[in-house]
């Protein structure tokens, strides 16, 4: 089955609304979450597990359009928006270490392009 | 021997860095279930996402297709304690060592089609899931715990 291109869009977009989900959580874990009624108003925690949730749900009808072994390896992007984001949102630093690896997923990601061509 | 090994120690570090030497071994017996959990989390989303390549072959658009597709709740299920787990096993060790054991859900998942889902897998395809665990590892080194990297990505 060749992967379709809307199913690989589609993985790609699910990765970067997914990725605000840890940017959120991170946020969410900076205040007290010991107690219930701490947890259920903490926007951040809610907002942060919804997002991940809407990553997810726009995944699962990508792998209509085409392989696992394809559209999963592409689900790694997560991690270069997860990396972009903290910098724009949290106010970390990137590092040589980083940019690497973000090179290198893109890369491998682009090499499953090819592989599934 | 033994003793001028001690004499030597004595000497070079003082009462506070003896302390820190134990409060870092207390931490690397933390990292081992951490390390454990990770692994077995990483074996339940990579499931989670057969489970999932199986619900969508028969999902129609209504929501009653949608909610009693056991496949799909598997998988949901599968993902969501894989989900949680990874959340506190973060607790327990640095991002570093935890990302190397997340990437490696890239092969189990790429095993796990070519058996059950009858995919295959050529030069190219196995080339670029060995460049994106390369490429999460170094992401791992670059990240420190308590950014938000550590809180986990699955």
């Amino acid at each position: 089955m060749a992967t379709e291109l809307w199913a690989i869009a589609l993985v790609s977009s699910a990765t970067l609304i997914g990725a605000f989900g840890p940017i959120l959580l991170k946020k969410a874990s900076e205040k007290k979450l010991s107690k219930i009624k701490s947890l259920i108003t903490n926007y951040h925690l809610i907002g942060g597990v919804f997002l991940y949730a809407i990553g997810t749900i726009l995944f699962i009808p990508a792998l209509k359009g085409g392989d696992l072994s394809v559209l999963y390896p592409f689900v790694s992007l997560t991690y270069v928006w997860v990396s972009f984001l903290s910098v724009k949102f949290l106010g970390e630093k990137m590092n040589v270490m980083k940019w690497w690896g973000i090179g290198m997923i893109i890369l491998g990601v682009s090499f499953i392009g090819i592989g599934s061509s | 021997m033994h003793f001028t090994i001690k004499v030597q120690y004595k000497n070079k570090f003082n009462k506070k860095d003896i302390k820190t030497i134990e409060k870092n071994k207390i931490k690397m017996t933390t990292k081992l279930w951490a390390m454990g959990l990770v692994l077995f989390c990483t074996l339940l989303t990579s499931t989670a996402q057969i489970f999932y390549k199986f619900g969508v072959a028969t999902l129609e658009l209504n929501i009653l297709s949608i909610i009693t597709n056991i496949y799909l709740i598997t998988g949901l299920l599968l993902y969501g304690i894989g989900g949680i787990l990874i959340i506190i096993s973060f607790r327990g060790g640095e991002v570093s060592v935890l990302y190397p054991i997340i990437a490696t859900s890239y092969i189990w998942v790429s095993f796990l089609s070519i058996y059950f889902l009858d995919e295959s897998m050529n030069f190219f395809k196995w080339l670029g899931v060995f460049v994106i665990m390369a490429g999460i590892v170094f992401i791992g080194y670059g990240s420190k715990k308590g950014t938000a990297e550590g809180v986990g990505v699955i």
